[in-house]
């Protein structure tokens, strides 16, 4: 079987503008999360989140000269894709690789973008065209409509329109997909790249995920779902997984993609090799668009044909990076599924959820936790689960909690688990 | 489950057909219109259009989403994309008399293409509504404190793609493999492409897959318009959309939703199931759409037709008939007649490609399930679906459209494109099942 691995990493994150940054801001134990800066949210139930910090696009993609046009109106989410695939592609060495187009391909898991349907743009001028009957002029909105959107702008809302983006600036010319799964889609994304080149269908694929969803409205929709911590006085605590008193998860923004690569084409042309990506798990709860089981039946199968997928025995796993967003039920679950899957050992493994530093980077989260995976796997220490001060029943397990740990990590497994019981599970492994 | 060795890669063939279409609600009748030349394209009644720049579309019609859910309270969740999936899910089932109450349903899983969902605007314009300060402007401060109180509270979960697929496994007891594509006009075929490598590898034993979508609203019709591609002979509908013909004007938004039931062929065998057809290959590319640069145009198609070729190992001369993208814009009918005679040579002149956008519209990111329902039809009833609208013959558009009528054919094997806005491009190869 072609065997998959990991030769280059890009992120863009709340707490770092590279791999070497965010890793570095794991394991000092700090967090990205803060006060909304992007829009007046005095009056949300929420007002905190976790954006990116200093990251200016056009700067960094001025500074590169690359000749591909980008078009002016590109999505937040194709900034951070377009900027974390940079840093994957030169971080493994392909831009002086002799390599065949067709051969190379990209799967990504990535978030809409901004155009027509936001509120703060049609708030912008909406207000205008409502008659005094409070009824909406349909005949002006259209109008207005029509004549306010910059037709180039609109096309950048597809999501698809981010790879598309990267098949140029790469000049891959192979296979090229795109999910959108929620919580699970950068995982995802990452796990069906690992199928198509172990089944020969490429050698190299540009993989992970990117979103963006603090606007208004994305904020409130998570707000009217009760999902998003309300902690909005202390936003460096507000994200504590596993913690008793943990209220909700906090929105991050970021992307997080990775370049991976056949195992002999990658030894073929001396690429630095970080990791291996040895299995891959999907399944559905098929139990509630709202809630997850609260058995934790499909998470747990979700990690078990990961597992199974690597040929790895329960006994190897040295390392979990959770889901762990710091809500009620996700955090009670995945503990409940853990067990399941694991036995008494569960109690052995070390399971740390780094959204408790980063937030949660929805469709990114999962290729950003694949990347902590395997910077643990190379540096033999895991990263914490931070503000984890008061240990609950039901979450019994050992969650690195506040500071790093030295430990040698030959295999880790990490969860994505998306609203509507979307489960994915990786399988990263030391080569 | 035994995963399969590269070198026996399991088959997997399609065993149902749900379709909620335009000119139909389900695989018969919409065969049946693709056989007899009934349009589905009319002026939009769902909304009042009068003051849009294009004021027709291609909807479905007498459609009751209650004869498809167990709770008529789960419909709130659940935005005309989704209820169109629901329903097309559970036709693909019955039509195929799978049982998947007696199947493991760890080995069932979901994979459909979807579009991201619009805001409704009524909705949002309550809201914005109750969002303006003393001086009549939108202000966040406001929306926060009371605008909010105009949405319903669960909205979000109307607007993620991935509810389809959550919606159609909730409902079926789906617990294996479950995914969500997402690009545009692409994202059908993708949906079962990947459907047909995970039969292939042994991740499932049987995928529903498709995909549905539904932007005949205020919002997604303005967005069209934006784009610069919708057809806009608001007074002559029925024959509005006309792939490769020298007068089209652009396409013809349709809404709806195909869904398969995939199948491993000995699993489909043991049941004694009805195979309509087999999927053999897929292939996919990414490229750059840009008006100014005609000398891209059409390379990821290229790339996609000859990755199905190759997936499916057959040569161009296998193929029997294309069910063409043949959306109706200039731009689109040109460069795919292009990219076929690039990948096809002489023999393009005798293939037969027609679409099916001239009477079901532009489904978004179902049409490339619709064309593989229309290619299903050809290779097991060995009928051709027409191009309708087909007058006048523009000199760069010059294949075998199959005009007008359809024809009987002996279709043995079938490529179904679907070329993305933005350059999303995936193809896939249908073949009539045989036992070798």
């Amino acid at each position: 079987m072609r065997r998959v691995v990991i030769t280059g990493m890009g992120v863009v994150s709340p707490v770092g503008n590279s791999t070497q940054a965010t890793w570095q801001a794991l394991l000092e134990c700090r967090s990205g999360l803060g006060p909304i800066t992007y829009f007046d949210a005095s009056t949300f139930p929420t007002r905190i989140a976790g954006e990116s910090k200093g990251f200016d696009f056009w700067e960094f993609w001025g500074k590169r000269r690359h000749p591909y046009q980008l078009p002016k109106h590109l999505s937040q989410t194709s900034k951070l894709a377009i900027h974390s695939a940079c840093e994957a592609w030169d971080h493994s060495g392909l831009s002086s690789a002799k390599l065949d187009p067709e051969r190379v391909g990209i799967y990504l898991g990535v978030g809409k973008g901004e155009g027509l349907g936001d509120l703060e743009f049609l708030g912008s001028f909406l207000p205008s065209c409502v008659k005094e009957d409070g009824q909406l002029d349909l005949t002006k909105f259209v109008g207005e409509s029509l004549r306010r959107t910059d037709p180039t702008s609109e096309i950048e809302v597809e999501p698809g329109r981010v790879m598309v983006h990267l098949c140029e600036i790469f000049n891959a010319r192979g296979p090229a997909s795109t999910c959108l799964t929620a919580c699970a889609a950068g995982a995802q994304a990452i796990g069906e790249a690992l199928r198509m080149i172990r089944e020969g269908e490429a050698d190299v694929i540009l993989t992970g995920g990117s979103h963006s969803m603090i606007t208004p409205q994305s904020i409130m929709g998570f707000c009217l779902l009760g999902a998003l911590s309300t902690d909005n006085d202390r936003p460096l605590q507000a994200s504590r997984p596993f913690d008793k008193t943990r209220n909700g998860f906090v929105l991050s923004e970021g992307s997080a993609l990775v370049i991976i690569e056949e195992l002999e084409h990658a030894k073929r042309r001396g690429a630095e090799i970080y990791a291996e990506v040895a299995g891959y798990g999907c399944t559905s709860d098929s139990f509630r668009v709202t809630d997850p089981h609260p058995e934790g039946i499909g998470q747990a199968l979700a990690m078990r044909r990961a597992l199974d997928d690597a040929r790895v025995e329960l006994e190897a796993v040295d390392y979990i990076n959770a889901h762990g967003t710091s809500t009620a039920d996700n955090d009670e679950t995945e503990t409940i599924a853990i067990k399941r899957v694991f036995g008494d050992r569960a109690y052995k493994i070390p399971v740390s959820s780094t959204k408790s530093m980063t937030g949660h980077l929805i469709a990114a989260a999962g290729s950003l936790e694949t990347i902590v995976c395997a910077l643990s796997i190379r540096h033999g220490i895991v990263p914490p689960t931070i503000n984890y001060q008061e240990s609950d029943p039901v979450c019994d397990l050992d969650y690195v909690p506040n500071r790093p740990r030295e430990v040698p990590v030959r295999v880790a497994l990490t969860n994505s688990f998306g609203f509507g019981g979307q489960n994915t599970s990786l399988v990263v492994r030391a080569l | 489950m035994e995963a399969p060795t590269l070198m026996e890669k399991r088959r997997a063939v399609i065993t149902g057909i749900g379709v909620i279409s335009p000119i139909g609600n389900d695989y018969d009748t919409f065969c049946r219109s693709l056989e007899t030349g009934v349009t589905g394209i009319d002026v939009i009644r769902s909304f009042d259009a009068s003051c849009f720049p294009t004021r027709i579309a291609a909807e479905v019609k007498e459609f009751d989403p209650l004869k498809f859910v167990a709770k008529k309270k789960s419909l709130k969740l659940m935005g005309k994309n989704i209820q169109f999936a629901i329903a097309a899910a559970k036709l693909a089932v019955d039509h195929s008399g799978i049982r998947l109450d007696t199947m493991d349903p760890t080995s069932v899983g979901v994979i459909m293409g979807a579009s991201i969902v619009n805001s409704n605007l009524f909705e949002l314009a309550e809201a914005i509504r109750h969002s303006v300060d003393e001086n009549g402007v939108f202000s966040l401060k406001k929306f926060g404190s009371e605008g909010k109180n105009h949405i319903f509270p669960l909205s979000l979960l109307r607007h993620l793609p991935n509810m389809v697929s959550c919606h159609i496994s909730i409902a079926h007891n789906c617990q294996g493999i479950n995914n969500t594509i997402t690009t545009a006009c692409a994202a059908g075929v993708q949906a079962m492409g990947e459907a047909f490598r995970c039969i292939s590898r042994g991740d499932a034993e049987a995928i529903l897959c498709g995909a549905s979508d539904s932007r005949i609203d205020p919002l997604g019709m303005i967005s069209y318009s934006l784009l610069g591609a919708v057809s806009t002979r608001n007074d002559d509908p029925k024959h509005a959309s006309r792939p490769f013909d020298a007068k089209r004007d652009g396409f013809v938004v349709g809404e709806g939703s195909i869904v398969f039931v995939l199948e491993n062929l000995a699993h489909a065998r043991k049941r004694g199931a009805t195979i309509y057809a087999e999927i053999v290959g897929y292939g996919s590319a990414g490229d750059s759409f840009r008006v100014t640069d005609p000398h891209k145009e059409g390379r990821g198609s290229i790339q996609s037709m000859r990755a199905a070729l190759r997936d499916a190992r057959l040569a161009t001369t296998d193929i029997d008939y294309v069910a063409a993208h043949g959306t109706s814009t200039d731009l689109n009918d040109k460069m795919e007649t292009r990219a076929l005679k690039e990948v096809f040579g002489e023999g393009a002149a005798k293939i037969p490609a027609s679409s099916i956008k001239s009477a079901i519209g532009h489904l978004g990111a179902a049409c490339g399930a619709a064309s593989a329902a229309a290619a299903t039809m050809a290779v097991h009833r060995g009928i051709l679906p027409p191009t309708l609208n087909y007058e006048f013959p523009d000199p760069d558009c010059d294949l075998d459209y199959v005009p007008n009528v359809a024809r009987k054919a002996d279709v043995h094997t079938a490529l179904v494109n679907s070329f993305g806005f933005g350059g999303q491009n995936a193809s896939l190869v249908v073949r009539r099942y045989t036992e070798q």
